[in-house]
Protein backbone atom coordinates (compact mmCIF):
# COMPACT_ATOMS: atom_id res chain seq x y z
CA UNK A 1 0.00 0.00 0.00
CA UNK A 2 2.96 2.23 0.89
CA UNK A 3 4.69 1.92 -2.33
CA UNK A 4 1.81 4.51 -3.84
CA UNK A 5 2.26 7.95 -4.00
CA UNK A 6 0.67 9.84 -1.64
CA UNK A 7 -2.55 11.73 -2.86
CA UNK A 8 -3.45 13.73 0.29
CA UNK A 9 -0.75 14.76 2.83
CA UNK A 10 -1.71 16.52 6.35
CA UNK A 11 0.69 17.74 8.28
CA UNK A 12 0.31 19.40 11.46
CA UNK A 13 -2.98 20.79 10.84
CA UNK A 14 -4.53 22.80 13.66
CA UNK A 15 -8.08 24.22 13.75
CA UNK A 16 -9.77 26.03 16.51
CA UNK A 17 -13.16 27.87 17.10
CA UNK A 18 -12.04 30.26 19.34
CA UNK A 19 -11.31 28.86 22.59
CA UNK A 20 -12.61 25.26 21.42
CA UNK A 21 -10.06 23.52 19.88
CA UNK A 22 -10.95 20.84 17.37
CA UNK A 23 -7.89 20.44 15.25
CA UNK A 24 -5.03 19.80 17.25
CA UNK A 25 -1.96 18.62 15.64
CA UNK A 26 -3.20 16.21 13.06
CA UNK A 27 -1.11 14.48 10.85
CA UNK A 28 -2.61 11.52 7.78
CA UNK A 29 -1.11 10.75 4.52
CA UNK A 30 -3.77 9.38 2.25
CA UNK A 31 -2.61 7.24 -0.57
CA UNK A 32 -3.58 7.00 -4.03
CA UNK A 33 -6.07 4.73 -4.90
CA UNK A 34 -6.59 3.54 -1.19
CA UNK A 35 -10.28 4.34 0.37
CA UNK A 36 -9.80 5.72 4.07
CA UNK A 37 -12.36 5.74 6.56
CA UNK A 38 -11.88 8.36 8.96
CA UNK A 39 -14.40 7.06 12.73
CA UNK A 40 -14.59 8.77 15.74
CA UNK A 41 -17.52 10.11 18.38
CA UNK A 42 -19.45 13.52 17.22
CA UNK A 43 -17.50 16.54 17.50
CA UNK A 44 -14.28 15.03 17.54
CA UNK A 45 -13.54 17.21 14.64
CA UNK A 46 -14.16 14.35 11.78
CA UNK A 47 -16.36 16.92 9.57
CA UNK A 48 -13.91 19.79 10.24
CA UNK A 49 -11.09 17.69 9.13
CA UNK A 50 -12.96 17.44 5.80
CA UNK A 51 -13.99 20.66 5.23
CA UNK A 52 -10.69 22.04 5.51
CA UNK A 53 -9.29 19.66 2.97
CA UNK A 54 -11.82 20.68 0.43
CA UNK A 55 -11.48 24.19 0.90
CA UNK A 56 -14.88 25.35 2.55
CA UNK A 57 -12.62 25.69 5.97
CA UNK A 58 -9.08 27.16 6.51
CA UNK A 59 -6.86 25.68 8.88
CA UNK A 60 -5.24 28.60 11.29
CA UNK A 61 -2.02 26.23 10.49
CA UNK A 62 -0.44 23.11 8.78
CA UNK A 63 -0.23 21.82 5.70
CA UNK A 64 -2.51 19.93 3.18
CA UNK A 65 -1.22 18.91 -0.06
CA UNK A 66 -2.92 16.93 -2.74
CA UNK A 67 -0.92 15.42 -5.42
CA UNK A 68 2.46 17.32 -3.88
CA UNK A 69 0.52 21.13 -4.32
CA UNK A 70 0.25 22.95 -1.16
CA UNK A 71 -4.08 23.93 -0.74
CA UNK A 72 -4.30 24.94 2.53
CA UNK A 73 -5.54 28.87 2.06
CA UNK A 74 -5.53 28.48 -1.47
CA UNK A 75 -8.82 30.71 -3.12
CA UNK A 76 -10.32 31.86 -6.07
CA UNK A 77 -9.32 30.31 -9.26
CA UNK A 78 -6.52 28.52 -7.53
CA UNK A 79 -8.84 26.58 -5.29
CA UNK A 80 -11.41 26.19 -8.29
CA UNK A 81 -8.73 24.35 -10.02
CA UNK A 82 -7.81 22.12 -7.32
CA UNK A 83 -11.48 21.04 -6.41
CA UNK A 84 -12.33 20.28 -10.26
CA UNK A 85 -10.61 17.03 -9.21
CA UNK A 86 -12.49 16.38 -6.38
CA UNK A 87 -16.39 15.00 -5.72
CA UNK A 88 -18.35 15.24 -2.73
CA UNK A 89 -21.15 13.63 -0.90
CA UNK A 90 -22.38 15.89 1.65
CA UNK A 91 -24.35 14.49 5.06
CA UNK A 92 -27.65 16.09 4.27
CA UNK A 93 -26.67 15.60 0.21
CA UNK A 94 -26.79 19.41 0.14
CA UNK A 95 -28.70 19.06 -3.21
CA UNK A 96 -29.65 22.25 -5.18
CA UNK A 97 -33.19 22.23 -4.57
CA UNK A 98 -34.19 25.04 -7.02
CA UNK A 99 -33.07 22.54 -9.89
CA UNK A 100 -34.41 19.56 -11.09
CA UNK A 101 -32.32 16.15 -10.36
CA UNK A 102 -30.27 16.09 -13.50
CA UNK A 103 -29.21 19.78 -13.21
CA UNK A 104 -27.79 18.86 -9.55
CA UNK A 105 -26.12 16.08 -11.16
CA UNK A 106 -25.20 17.17 -14.42
CA UNK A 107 -23.61 20.79 -12.65
CA UNK A 108 -20.42 20.32 -12.11
CA UNK A 109 -20.27 19.36 -15.89
CA UNK A 110 -21.62 22.06 -17.06
CA UNK A 111 -20.54 24.44 -14.63
CA UNK A 112 -17.06 23.94 -14.25
CA UNK A 113 -16.31 21.53 -17.36
CA UNK A 114 -18.30 23.83 -20.39
CA UNK A 115 -20.24 20.75 -21.07
CA UNK A 116 -23.26 22.04 -22.95
CA UNK A 117 -26.52 21.57 -20.83
CA UNK A 118 -28.26 18.94 -23.73
CA UNK A 119 -24.73 17.26 -23.16
CA UNK A 120 -24.83 17.37 -19.25
CA UNK A 121 -28.77 15.71 -19.38
CA UNK A 122 -27.42 12.74 -21.04
CA UNK A 123 -24.56 12.02 -18.80
CA UNK A 124 -26.45 13.28 -15.56
CA UNK A 125 -29.15 10.40 -17.03
CA UNK A 126 -26.71 7.80 -17.39
CA UNK A 127 -25.53 8.71 -13.92
CA UNK A 128 -28.88 8.38 -12.50
CA UNK A 129 -28.79 5.22 -13.83
CA UNK A 130 -25.97 3.98 -12.39
CA UNK A 131 -27.25 4.72 -8.37
CA UNK A 132 -30.56 3.25 -9.42
CA UNK A 133 -32.74 5.90 -10.38
CA UNK A 134 -34.55 5.68 -13.90
CA UNK A 135 -34.62 8.17 -16.30
CA UNK A 136 -38.58 9.73 -15.57
CA UNK A 137 -36.76 10.89 -12.02
CA UNK A 138 -34.19 12.92 -13.91
CA UNK A 139 -36.85 16.23 -14.15
CA UNK A 140 -38.36 15.41 -10.39
CA UNK A 141 -37.15 17.81 -7.51
CA UNK A 142 -34.87 17.31 -4.68
CA UNK A 143 -37.62 17.69 -2.49
CA UNK A 144 -39.85 15.22 -4.11
CA UNK A 145 -37.61 12.12 -3.34
CA UNK A 146 -37.00 10.37 -0.53
CA UNK A 147 -33.59 11.15 1.80
CA UNK A 148 -32.18 7.95 0.53
CA UNK A 149 -32.90 8.59 -3.29
CA UNK A 150 -31.45 12.16 -1.83
CA UNK A 151 -28.14 10.45 -1.12
CA UNK A 152 -27.95 7.94 -4.41
CA UNK A 153 -28.18 11.60 -6.57
CA UNK A 154 -25.88 13.21 -4.06
CA UNK A 155 -23.20 10.46 -4.93
CA UNK A 156 -24.19 10.31 -8.60
CA UNK A 157 -23.60 14.58 -8.60
CA UNK A 158 -19.73 13.44 -6.99
CA UNK A 159 -19.06 10.63 -9.12
CA UNK A 160 -20.71 12.69 -12.70
CA UNK A 161 -17.51 15.03 -13.34
CA UNK A 162 -14.98 11.58 -12.97
CA UNK A 163 -13.14 13.07 -10.03
CA UNK A 164 -9.66 11.63 -8.99
CA UNK A 165 -10.34 12.18 -4.95
CA UNK A 166 -14.27 11.29 -3.53
CA UNK A 167 -15.43 12.69 0.10
CA UNK A 168 -18.18 11.27 1.68
CA UNK A 169 -19.34 12.84 4.96
CA UNK A 170 -21.58 10.58 7.08
CA UNK A 171 -22.92 8.74 3.65
CA UNK A 172 -25.22 6.44 6.18
CA UNK A 173 -26.31 8.82 8.39
CA UNK A 174 -30.00 10.06 8.37
CA UNK A 175 -31.25 6.86 6.40
CA UNK A 176 -32.32 3.32 7.08
CA UNK A 177 -29.84 -0.12 7.27
CA UNK A 178 -30.97 -1.12 4.51
CA UNK A 179 -30.67 1.86 2.57
CA UNK A 180 -27.24 2.54 3.98
CA UNK A 181 -26.23 -0.91 2.51
CA UNK A 182 -26.96 -0.03 -0.53
CA UNK A 183 -25.53 3.59 -0.60
CA UNK A 184 -22.39 1.88 0.83
CA UNK A 185 -21.84 -0.35 -2.03
CA UNK A 186 -22.43 1.86 -4.13
CA UNK A 187 -19.49 4.14 -3.18
CA UNK A 188 -17.35 0.71 -3.04
CA UNK A 189 -18.03 0.36 -6.87
CA UNK A 190 -18.15 4.14 -7.65
CA UNK A 191 -14.59 4.30 -6.17
CA UNK A 192 -13.60 0.92 -7.80
CA UNK A 193 -14.56 2.08 -11.51
CA UNK A 194 -13.18 5.65 -10.79
CA UNK A 195 -10.58 4.54 -9.49
CA UNK A 196 -10.26 7.26 -7.49
CA UNK A 197 -8.96 7.90 -3.96
CA UNK A 198 -11.52 8.09 -1.12
CA UNK A 199 -11.99 9.55 2.15
CA UNK A 200 -14.82 8.88 3.95
CA UNK A 201 -15.89 10.57 7.03
CA UNK A 202 -18.04 8.34 9.66
CA UNK A 203 -19.30 7.08 13.15
CA UNK A 204 -20.99 3.97 11.48
CA UNK A 205 -18.63 0.77 11.93
CA UNK A 206 -20.57 -1.37 10.02
CA UNK A 207 -20.73 1.72 6.95
CA UNK A 208 -16.67 1.82 7.94
CA UNK A 209 -15.81 -1.82 7.17
CA UNK A 210 -17.85 -2.36 4.04
CA UNK A 211 -16.21 1.12 2.11
CA UNK A 212 -12.85 1.79 3.44
CA UNK A 213 -8.76 0.04 3.16
CA UNK A 214 -7.78 1.55 6.24
CA UNK A 215 -9.63 3.07 8.96
CA UNK A 216 -8.31 5.96 11.08
CA UNK A 217 -9.96 6.80 14.39
CA UNK A 218 -9.42 10.91 15.50
CA UNK A 219 -9.54 11.56 19.35
CA UNK A 220 -9.05 15.18 20.53
CA UNK A 221 -8.23 16.55 17.57
CA UNK A 222 -5.21 13.92 16.68
CA UNK A 223 -6.00 10.64 14.52
CA UNK A 224 -4.82 8.06 17.74
CA UNK A 225 -4.75 4.97 15.40
CA UNK A 226 -4.80 4.13 11.87
CA UNK A 227 -4.32 0.96 10.20
CA UNK A 228 -5.87 -1.50 7.71
CA UNK A 229 -9.60 -2.17 7.80
CA UNK A 230 -9.41 -5.95 8.95
CA UNK A 231 -7.13 -5.19 11.92
CA UNK A 232 -8.97 -2.89 13.83
CA UNK A 233 -10.98 -5.23 15.79
CA UNK A 234 -7.68 -6.46 17.29
CA UNK A 235 -5.73 -3.39 17.08
CA UNK A 236 -5.16 -3.24 21.03
CA UNK A 237 -5.73 0.27 21.17
CA UNK A 238 -8.17 1.06 23.90
CA UNK A 239 -9.52 4.08 22.05
CA UNK A 240 -10.48 2.00 19.53
CA UNK A 241 -11.70 -0.74 21.76
CA UNK A 242 -14.30 1.39 23.12
CA UNK A 243 -15.28 3.20 20.03
CA UNK A 244 -15.96 -0.08 18.17
CA UNK A 245 -17.91 -1.69 21.35
CA UNK A 246 -19.89 1.23 22.21
CA UNK A 247 -18.64 1.49 25.88
CA UNK A 248 -19.59 3.91 27.71
CA UNK A 249 -16.45 3.57 30.27
CA UNK A 250 -13.11 4.20 28.48
CA UNK A 251 -10.54 7.09 27.55
CA UNK A 252 -12.71 8.38 25.61
CA UNK A 253 -15.00 9.08 27.71
CA UNK A 254 -13.66 12.17 29.83
CA UNK A 255 -13.04 14.16 26.77
CA UNK A 256 -16.70 13.43 25.37
CA UNK A 257 -18.26 13.84 28.42
CA UNK A 258 -16.49 17.88 28.85
CA UNK A 259 -16.82 18.66 25.55
CA UNK A 260 -20.08 20.11 23.99
CA UNK A 261 -20.93 18.61 20.39
CA UNK A 262 -19.85 20.18 17.56
CA UNK B 1 -16.70 50.46 33.54
CA UNK B 2 -18.82 47.53 32.00
CA UNK B 3 -21.33 50.08 30.24
CA UNK B 4 -18.19 51.36 28.68
CA UNK B 5 -16.92 47.97 27.41
CA UNK B 6 -20.30 47.16 26.20
CA UNK B 7 -20.59 50.02 23.85
CA UNK B 8 -17.01 49.14 23.06
CA UNK B 9 -18.40 46.00 22.32
CA UNK B 10 -20.92 47.00 20.00
CA UNK B 11 -19.17 49.63 18.51
CA UNK B 12 -16.40 47.13 17.51
CA UNK B 13 -19.19 45.01 16.41
CA UNK B 14 -20.13 47.39 13.97
CA UNK B 15 -17.31 48.16 12.85
CA UNK B 16 -16.34 44.69 11.85
CA UNK B 17 -19.91 44.37 10.10
CA UNK B 18 -19.31 47.27 8.19
CA UNK B 19 -15.99 46.12 6.95
CA UNK B 20 -17.48 42.48 6.43
CA UNK B 21 -20.13 43.96 4.26
CA UNK B 22 -18.28 46.18 2.07
CA UNK B 23 -15.62 43.79 1.61
CA UNK B 24 -19.03 41.59 0.42
CA UNK B 25 -19.90 43.93 -1.60
CA UNK B 26 -16.42 44.58 -3.64
CA UNK B 27 -15.72 40.75 -4.02
CA UNK B 28 -19.14 40.64 -5.84
CA UNK B 29 -19.58 43.42 -7.65
CA UNK B 30 -16.08 42.22 -9.04
CA UNK B 31 -17.53 39.12 -10.16
CA UNK B 32 -20.29 40.71 -12.45
CA UNK B 33 -17.27 41.62 -14.61
CA UNK B 34 -14.96 38.78 -14.48
CA UNK B 35 -16.11 35.34 -16.83
CA UNK B 36 -17.45 32.97 -16.34
CA UNK B 37 -21.24 34.60 -16.56
CA UNK B 38 -24.23 33.09 -15.94
CA UNK B 39 -27.11 35.01 -18.28
CA UNK B 40 -29.89 32.16 -17.70
CA UNK B 41 -29.53 33.11 -13.44
CA UNK B 42 -29.49 36.72 -14.47
CA UNK B 43 -32.62 36.21 -16.88
CA UNK B 44 -34.30 34.31 -13.76
CA UNK B 45 -33.30 37.20 -11.29
CA UNK B 46 -34.93 39.81 -13.43
CA UNK B 47 -38.09 38.14 -14.17
CA UNK B 48 -38.39 37.50 -10.45
CA UNK B 49 -37.41 41.10 -9.39
CA UNK B 50 -38.72 42.82 -12.23
CA UNK B 51 -42.10 40.98 -13.58
CA UNK B 52 -43.04 38.88 -10.79
CA UNK B 53 -43.10 42.57 -8.69
CA UNK B 54 -45.27 44.25 -11.36
CA UNK B 55 -48.46 43.86 -10.04
CA UNK B 56 -47.40 44.83 -5.81
CA UNK B 57 -45.50 47.51 -7.60
CA UNK B 58 -48.61 48.81 -9.59
CA UNK B 59 -51.44 48.84 -6.84
CA UNK B 60 -49.25 51.00 -4.69
CA UNK B 61 -48.28 53.28 -7.23
CA UNK B 62 -51.93 53.95 -8.43
CA UNK B 63 -53.00 53.90 -5.15
CA UNK B 64 -50.27 56.26 -3.94
CA UNK B 65 -51.30 58.74 -7.10
CA UNK B 66 -55.18 58.64 -6.24
CA UNK B 67 -54.46 59.58 -2.37
CA UNK B 68 -52.03 62.08 -3.76
CA UNK B 69 -54.16 63.78 -5.87
CA UNK B 70 -57.16 63.99 -3.78
CA UNK B 71 -54.84 65.03 -0.36
CA UNK B 72 -53.34 67.85 -2.92
CA UNK B 73 -56.70 68.80 -3.89
CA UNK B 74 -58.14 69.32 -0.20
CA UNK B 75 -55.11 71.12 0.83
CA UNK B 76 -54.67 73.69 -2.13
CA UNK B 77 -58.57 74.44 -2.10
CA UNK B 78 -57.79 76.02 1.19
CA UNK B 79 -55.95 79.18 -1.02
CA UNK B 80 -57.38 78.48 -4.34
CA UNK B 81 -54.50 76.65 -5.89
CA UNK B 82 -56.23 73.56 -6.89
CA UNK B 83 -54.63 74.24 -10.48
CA UNK B 84 -51.21 73.31 -8.90
CA UNK B 85 -52.70 69.52 -8.36
CA UNK B 86 -51.45 67.50 -11.56
CA UNK B 87 -47.94 69.27 -11.04
CA UNK B 88 -47.45 68.22 -7.57
CA UNK B 89 -48.50 64.61 -8.34
CA UNK B 90 -46.26 63.99 -11.37
CA UNK B 91 -43.53 65.60 -9.42
CA UNK B 92 -44.03 63.93 -6.18
CA UNK B 93 -44.45 60.40 -7.73
CA UNK B 94 -41.19 60.60 -10.08
CA UNK B 95 -38.81 62.15 -7.69
CA UNK B 96 -39.71 60.76 -4.59
CA UNK B 97 -42.54 58.70 -4.40
CA UNK B 98 -42.24 56.34 -7.07
CA UNK B 99 -38.94 55.47 -6.06
CA UNK B 100 -39.26 55.24 -2.17
CA UNK B 101 -42.46 53.05 -2.13
CA UNK B 102 -40.91 50.75 -5.18
CA UNK B 103 -38.16 50.67 -3.10
CA UNK B 104 -39.72 49.32 0.22
CA UNK B 105 -41.89 47.18 -2.00
CA UNK B 106 -39.14 45.42 -3.13
CA UNK B 107 -37.03 45.20 -0.32
CA UNK B 108 -40.12 43.44 1.36
CA UNK B 109 -40.96 41.15 -1.37
CA UNK B 110 -37.32 40.12 -3.05
CA UNK B 111 -34.68 40.90 -0.40
CA UNK B 112 -36.83 38.97 2.40
CA UNK B 113 -36.89 36.03 -0.73
CA UNK B 114 -33.13 36.40 -1.12
CA UNK B 115 -32.51 36.26 2.21
CA UNK B 116 -34.35 33.18 2.54
CA UNK B 117 -33.10 31.42 -0.34
CA UNK B 118 -29.56 32.05 0.28
CA UNK B 119 -29.71 31.27 3.94
CA UNK B 120 -31.77 27.97 3.33
CA UNK B 121 -29.01 27.42 1.28
CA UNK B 122 -26.16 28.13 3.22
CA UNK B 123 -27.47 26.17 7.03
CA UNK B 124 -28.41 23.12 4.37
CA UNK B 125 -24.56 22.83 2.49
CA UNK B 126 -25.14 23.81 -0.31
CA UNK B 127 -23.78 26.65 -0.95
CA UNK B 128 -20.47 24.45 0.15
CA UNK B 129 -21.59 22.45 -2.35
CA UNK B 130 -21.14 24.97 -5.08
CA UNK B 131 -17.42 25.25 -3.69
CA UNK B 132 -16.77 21.38 -4.29
CA UNK B 133 -18.35 21.80 -7.61
CA UNK B 134 -15.27 24.42 -8.28
CA UNK B 135 -18.00 26.98 -8.55
CA UNK B 136 -17.85 30.14 -7.11
CA UNK B 137 -21.10 31.20 -4.67
CA UNK B 138 -20.30 34.80 -5.09
CA UNK B 139 -20.04 34.92 -9.03
CA UNK B 140 -23.19 31.89 -8.94
CA UNK B 141 -25.73 33.26 -6.65
CA UNK B 142 -25.00 36.91 -5.46
CA UNK B 143 -23.38 38.68 -8.88
CA UNK B 144 -26.64 38.17 -10.84
CA UNK B 145 -28.82 39.21 -8.02
CA UNK B 146 -27.15 42.10 -7.66
CA UNK B 147 -27.03 42.93 -11.31
CA UNK B 148 -30.79 42.21 -11.91
CA UNK B 149 -31.55 44.50 -9.00
CA UNK B 150 -29.51 47.47 -10.31
CA UNK B 151 -31.73 47.00 -14.10
CA UNK B 152 -34.68 46.08 -12.67
CA UNK B 153 -35.75 48.86 -10.74
CA UNK B 154 -35.27 51.51 -12.47
CA UNK B 155 -37.75 49.61 -15.36
CA UNK B 156 -40.12 48.99 -12.35
CA UNK B 157 -40.20 52.73 -10.92
CA UNK B 158 -40.46 54.01 -14.89
CA UNK B 159 -43.82 51.89 -14.66
CA UNK B 160 -44.64 53.15 -11.39
CA UNK B 161 -44.05 56.65 -12.47
CA UNK B 162 -46.83 56.11 -15.61
CA UNK B 163 -49.52 54.30 -13.48
CA UNK B 164 -48.48 56.90 -10.28
CA UNK B 165 -49.32 59.89 -12.35
CA UNK B 166 -52.48 57.86 -13.71
CA UNK B 167 -54.09 57.34 -10.80
CA UNK B 168 -53.88 60.94 -9.68
CA UNK B 169 -55.70 61.49 -13.45
CA UNK B 170 -58.55 59.08 -12.62
CA UNK B 171 -59.00 60.84 -9.03
CA UNK B 172 -58.95 64.59 -10.73
CA UNK B 173 -61.16 63.65 -13.72
CA UNK B 174 -63.73 61.30 -12.63
CA UNK B 175 -64.10 62.69 -8.93
CA UNK B 176 -62.81 66.18 -8.54
CA UNK B 177 -64.22 67.09 -11.61
CA UNK B 178 -61.09 68.78 -13.55
CA UNK B 179 -60.52 69.17 -17.45
CA UNK B 180 -58.70 65.86 -18.74
CA UNK B 181 -56.70 67.95 -21.14
CA UNK B 182 -55.78 70.87 -18.89
CA UNK B 183 -54.72 68.13 -16.24
CA UNK B 184 -52.35 66.35 -18.62
CA UNK B 185 -51.39 69.58 -19.84
CA UNK B 186 -50.15 71.02 -16.51
CA UNK B 187 -48.57 67.39 -15.68
CA UNK B 188 -46.01 67.95 -18.79
CA UNK B 189 -45.63 71.74 -18.13
CA UNK B 190 -43.44 71.51 -15.57
CA UNK B 191 -42.21 68.28 -15.61
CA UNK B 192 -38.35 67.94 -16.64
CA UNK B 193 -36.18 65.37 -17.51
CA UNK B 194 -34.25 65.67 -14.16
CA UNK B 195 -37.63 64.46 -12.44
CA UNK B 196 -37.60 61.58 -13.77
CA UNK B 197 -33.93 60.78 -13.88
CA UNK B 198 -33.63 61.56 -10.36
CA UNK B 199 -35.77 58.89 -9.71
CA UNK B 200 -34.56 56.23 -12.00
CA UNK B 201 -30.79 56.98 -10.36
CA UNK B 202 -32.38 56.72 -6.56
CA UNK B 203 -33.67 53.65 -8.30
CA UNK B 204 -31.00 51.57 -9.61
CA UNK B 205 -28.93 52.52 -6.23
CA UNK B 206 -32.19 51.00 -4.28
CA UNK B 207 -31.97 48.02 -6.47
CA UNK B 208 -28.76 47.26 -5.93
CA UNK B 209 -29.21 47.89 -2.11
CA UNK B 210 -31.92 45.49 -1.78
CA UNK B 211 -30.30 42.72 -3.51
CA UNK B 212 -26.67 43.56 -1.81
CA UNK B 213 -28.80 43.11 1.76
CA UNK B 214 -30.56 39.73 1.07
CA UNK B 215 -28.03 38.67 -0.12
CA UNK B 216 -25.44 39.75 2.56
CA UNK B 217 -27.42 38.34 5.16
CA UNK B 218 -28.88 35.15 3.50
CA UNK B 219 -25.09 34.48 2.86
CA UNK B 220 -23.94 34.55 6.12
CA UNK B 221 -27.32 33.14 8.13
CA UNK B 222 -25.94 30.33 10.38
CA UNK B 223 -27.94 28.29 13.15
CA UNK B 224 -30.66 26.53 10.67
CA UNK B 225 -34.38 27.96 10.79
CA UNK B 226 -33.88 30.63 13.58
CA UNK B 227 -30.97 32.05 11.40
CA UNK B 228 -32.38 32.43 7.95
CA UNK B 229 -35.72 33.89 9.88
CA UNK B 230 -33.51 36.79 11.50
CA UNK B 231 -31.42 37.19 8.30
CA UNK B 232 -34.97 37.68 6.67
CA UNK B 233 -35.68 40.05 8.86
CA UNK B 234 -31.99 42.01 8.66
CA UNK B 235 -32.51 41.95 5.27
CA UNK B 236 -35.69 43.78 4.98
CA UNK B 237 -34.87 46.21 7.89
CA UNK B 238 -31.58 47.24 6.58
CA UNK B 239 -32.52 47.50 3.44
CA UNK B 240 -35.64 49.80 4.41
CA UNK B 241 -33.11 52.02 6.01
CA UNK B 242 -30.86 52.71 3.66
CA UNK B 243 -33.22 53.41 0.98
CA UNK B 244 -34.55 56.19 3.13
CA UNK B 245 -31.07 56.99 3.73
CA UNK B 246 -29.64 56.82 0.24
CA UNK B 247 -33.21 58.61 -0.77
CA UNK B 248 -31.76 61.73 1.20
CA UNK B 249 -28.63 61.57 0.16
CA UNK B 250 -29.43 61.33 -3.43
CA UNK B 251 -32.13 63.90 -3.43
CA UNK B 252 -29.26 66.38 -1.74
CA UNK B 253 -26.89 65.89 -4.97
CA UNK B 254 -29.87 66.48 -7.29
CA UNK B 255 -31.71 69.49 -6.12
CA UNK B 256 -29.68 71.10 -3.35
CA UNK B 257 -29.32 74.51 -4.21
Amino acid sequence: MNSRPVKIALRGLIKSFGEKHVLRDLDLDIFEGESVAVIGASGTGKSVLLKNIVGILTPDSGSIKIDGEEVAGLAGNARDRVNRKLGMLFQGSALFDSLPLWENVGFGLMSAHGISRADARVAAIERLRQVGLDADSADRFPADISAGAQKRVGLARAIATEPEILFFDEPTTGIDPIMGDVIDNLIVKSVKELGATALTITHDMESARRIADRVALIHEGKIAWIGDVGKIDTSGNEIVDQFIHGRVEGPMSASLLGTPAA
Amino acid sequence: MNFVAAIGRVFLSFLASTGRLAMFAGVSVSHIFRPPFYPRLLLRQIIEIGYYSLPVIGLTAVFTGMVLALQSYTGFARFNAEGAVATVVVLSITRELAPVLTGLMVAGRIGAAMAAEIGTMRVTEQIDALSTLATNPYKYLIAPRLLAGLIMLPCCVLIADIIGVYGGYLVAVHKLDFNPAVYLKNSWQFLELIDVISGLVKAGVFGFLIALMGCYHGFYSKGGAQGVGSATTNAVVSASILILGCNYLITEAFFSQ
